[in-house]
């Protein structure tokens, strides 16, 4: 169900449960007028809810949960920290290069944590300098900078800053997901945040049955960097002989396949990317020179600049090409490349298809957790179907008969009130969107017991009426008037406990409490206010001394 | 066709003894759940839970061979009807890597595939539940059944003007959740989500039985004040037995269709409510109702004169 339905509904039943009621009592007395507005009611439900499931081509008008549709449902924690981890690393750049920029030397800059850095061993004399620069790259409210004496400063950033990029980082992470599912061409996918900290997102594909496929298209980060390699060698030991063992402040060490299968290769390649995912205008697969798969990307114009200027100083050193921290392949530059290039590794064509796929979608901001996972194959959701159909079914049968038993004709009144508060049940199921699961089948069978829990209500108290010696109109207005505040007070309370089970946020539950809350207001409806009309207007054309009940 | 006409039982002479067996039901569940505990279902539990369906009439030995290749502490046991050929594995978590959340049930739909040859696995349901979703989730349950309880008894001891309905109503249905707990218990079913959303409709309709009777009471009242509490209610009882009997007796037949018909996954909603029917019922005869008429006695003994007045 959409997200924005979540409050407006709780709103919409108090609304119509309010009309409903005022309508009533505005035109108790007009008969025509009630069964032209009940009629237009009840056919605006048939409209909406038909077809009901898939018929002829067209598409069901009830939305069917996974549990009964089949597909995957995941629950995913956004790693925020990640996205911390990159502002503080994009921080000390800029405290590195701006510092060496005035001609301040200092012992380094590094991470403290997720959310401070450090600059330390900055000359006593040029400490003041130090501080005009930080103070003015790291202003407040975002950033708080604190001088710890012997030239070392501490910068932070604020809790409310924190906050803003944690909830950046979530939403644009749905938002790269968005862009992901649709590549795969799944129908009605619900991508949402979730959870009390918010930190999570949930995703759901209904129909989809390659869950591994799908996995790794949500879940690949996708970071892509190319960045200019200034060494090689099989091993970390070796690669880092040169400089005592030491990763120098503006390198790193990033592993990667090596030329056979199987070895790893170690590289020591720049910090700073010559580009990013960020500068890709568009990814798509190909096939390279050696008919091997491959990725072919073009860069936007400022991405292609960068590459023009960075490859044409650069001819004959190797650049690596590195994704989510993994370096794919490290070829030679040849000569200055402009806006279009490939990334090649050892792919499979699918891979490859999938790779482009990722990388035009764009990257994560963190990396994805999973937390849940819930997949259902689509016959045994039909299973669940069936068996909840023939549930259903049976017990509304027997219902039926019982009624017609035990209370003859007025028993048939309770069925056409109990077929009504099925048939706006679905109409407004259909119309709100909400998603019928197993459990929800369930809450439709409820709805049946509760509904004719209050026509035996009134028809009970009717009785009573009619042993006490009230004509046929008075027992029937009497029954139905002390059994309101009755039917008041149940259907209340039940309302209390659908409204706490719809707090279980997604899933089955939920279902069950949307069938639930809206079986309950069908209810107040059909089994009081056209249950009564149809008394009314029975007994209105002619003054009947008995009543078949 | 009329099952009783004007009926006149004396239910609130037998009260003692049925508050006997209500407490007797009650320890013995608590004592049970404490002794054996109860089981979760994988989404309160966390770890995997994987339904696979064979082509075939698939053996659980040679299942339990595959799996137990490339795990161990699994549980397998057919699933549903043996005419579906479905098994359920259960996992426990095997690692705290939640990267790697469906490593697991991947490893072992591959082994299925690989040991199981011809009558292999046609089509599968997994579930996977990491820790944190799960202890989130029964803390969420908790919370949210405490809550809904709370605010139902708010709404009672508005609507019925004194806190003493409300609390009678209330414990009737610590009572009934009690007691359905224990029998969920020691008949090995579940907690699973779909449980818990029978448990709090459960709630729903026993506060509903109660405040049939109690509205009944209410009406009462206005009519006769100077008679005794306890006829008072007994009398509200006789008056709505017949719809008591027939309401409870038509929504306990359609639920009991959900228990047999529904399936394996309905199984254990079906059971909460077949038995939590029966249960509530009973309890707004037997507990709500001797706990107003006790509170009443108590008031008149305590100040005699404005004990009605302040209930």
């Amino acid at each position: 169900m959409p997200p924005a339905l979540q409050n407006p509904f709780l709103l919409w039943i108090v609304l119509s449960v309010a009309l409903a009621v005022l309508c009533y009592f505005a035109i108790r007395k007009e008969l025509r007028l009630r069964a032209t507005l009940y009629g237009a009611f009840l056919l605006a439900c048939v409209v909406a809810a038909w077809p009901p499931y898939e018929r002829d081509g067209h598409p069901g008008k009830i939305h069917l949960g996974l549990d009964l549709k089949g597909g995957i449902h995941l629950v995913l924690q956004v790693v925020t920290d990640d996205a911390l981890n990159a502002t503080i690393d994009d921080a000390v750049g800029t405290a590195r290069a701006q510092a060496t920029a005035k001609g301040i030397s200092f012992g380094g800059a590094r991470r403290v944590d997720a959310t401070s850095l450090a600059v330390e061993g900055v000359e006593p004399a040029r400490v003041k300098d130090m501080r005009d620069i930080l103070k003015d790259f790291f202003r407040a409210p975002e950033w708080d900078v604190r001088e710890q004496g012997d030239g070392k400063f501490l910068v932070k950033m604020t809790d409310s800053f924190v906050n803003q990029v944690r909830d950046r980082t979530v939403k644009e992470a749905i938002r790269t997901l968005e862009r992901r599912v649709n590549q795969l061409g799944v129908a009605e996918p619900v991508i949402a945040q979730h959870g009390a900290k918010g930190d999570q997102i949930l995703v759901q594909l209904p129909g989809v049955t390659d869950v591994e496929q799908a996995k790794r298209v949500i879940s690949t980060t996708a970071q892509l960097a190319l960045k200019l390699v200034e060494d090689n060698a099989g091993t970390r030991e070796s690669l880092l002989e040169k400089t005592k063992g030491v990763v120098p402040d503006n390198m790193d060490v990033v592993q990667g396949q090596g030329r056979e299968a199987g070895q790893p290769e170690f590289y020591l390649v720049r910090k700073e990317a010559v580009i990013t995912g960020r500068d890709l205008k568009n990814a798509r697969a190909g096939v390279g020179q050696n008919n091997e798969p491959d990725v072919q990307f073009t860069l936007n114009p400022g991405g292609a600049d960068k590459f023009k200027r960075e490859t044409g100083r650069n001819v004959g050193r190797r650049l690596a090409i590195i994704l989510d921290g993994s370096v794919a392949s490290a070829p030679t530059i040849q000569s200055q490349i402009g806006a279009e290039g490939q990334i090649t590794g050892r792919f499979t064509a699918q891979e490859a298809d999938e790779l482009a796929k990722i990388l035009r979608a764009g990257a994560l901001p963190a990396t994805l957790k999973y937390l849940q996972e819930l997949t259902v194959g689509a016959s045994l959701g039909r299973d669940s179907i069936r068996q909840g159909v023939i549930a259903a079914g049976m017990g509304m049968a027997f219902l039926a008969v019982f009624m017609l038993l035990y209370y003859r004709l007025s028993g048939l009144n309770a069925i056409i009130a109990l077929s009504a508060n099925i048939l706006i049940l679905l109409g407004c199921m259909a119309y709100f969107g909400a998603t019928l699961t197993l459990p929800g089948i369930a809450g439709i069978i409820l709805t049946v017991g509760v509904g004719v829990d209050t026509n035996v209500l009134v028809f009970e108290r009717i009785r009573e009426e009619l042993r006490n010696g009230k004509t046929v109109k008075a027992a029937i207005n009497n029954g139905f008037d002390r059994v309101w505040i009755t039917i008041l007070d149940t259907h209340a309370t039940a309302l209390i406990a659908a409204a706490f089970l719809f707090q279980f946020g997604t899933g089955p539950v939920k279902g069950f409490a949307v069938t639930l809350v809206m079986g309950l207001i069908a209810n107040i409806f059909a089994s009081y206010f056209v249950s009564r009309f149809i008394f009314e207007w029975v007994l209105g054309k002619r003054q009947a001394a008995t009543l078949s009940i | 066709m009329e099952f009783l006409k004007n009926p006149n039982y004396d239910f609130l002479g037998k009260t003692k003894i049925l508050l006997a067996l209500s407490t007797a039901l009650i320890l013995g569940g608590v004592a049970y759940i404490s002794t054996q505990g109860v089981r979760y279902g994988v989404e309160f539990s966390g770890g995997t839970q994987l339904i696979a369906r064979f082509q075939n009439r698939p053996e659980v030995d040679r299942v339990r061979s595959a799996v137990d290749k490339v795990t161990s502490g699994a549980t397998i046991q057919t699933y549903d009807d043996p005419s579906k050929n479905q098994v359920l594995i259960r996992l426990p978590h095997t690692s705290a890597n939640e990267t790697d959340l469906g490593a697991g049930a991947q490893s072992v739909l591959q082994s299925l595939k690989e040991n199981y040859g011809a009558n292999s696995v046609v089509e599968s349901s997994t579930e996977i539940v990491g820790p944190i979703v799960g202890a989130e989730l029964r803390r969420k349950a908790i919370q949210l059944t405490i809550f809904g309880l709370l605010f139902q008894l708010i709404y009672i001891a508005f609507r019925f003007g004194g806190a003493v309905w409300g609390a009678a109503a209330t414990i009737a249905v610590f009572h009934d959740v009690l007691i359905t707990v224990g029998l969920l218990a020691l008949f090995k079913y579940e907690i699973t989500l779909n449980v818990i959303a029978a448990l709090l409709t459960l709630v729903g309709y026993s506060v509903n039985d109660t405040i049939v009777i109690f509205d009944r009471v209410r009406e009462n009242l206005k009519q006769r004040r100077k008679e005794p509490m306890a006829k008072l209610i007994n009398d509200s009882v006789n008056q709505t037995l017949s719809r008591t009997l027939i309401s409870s007796g038509t929504t306990f037949l359609t639920v009991l269709g959900l228990f047999l018909f529904g399936g394996e996954v309905l199984r254990g909603f079906g059971f909460t409510m077949v038995v939590g029917i029966i249960i509530g019922t009973y309890s707004t005869i037997y507990i709500a109702a001797p706990i107003v008429v006790w509170w009443d006695s108590y008031r008149k003994k305590q100040r005699p004169a404005t004990a009605r007045a302040a209930l």
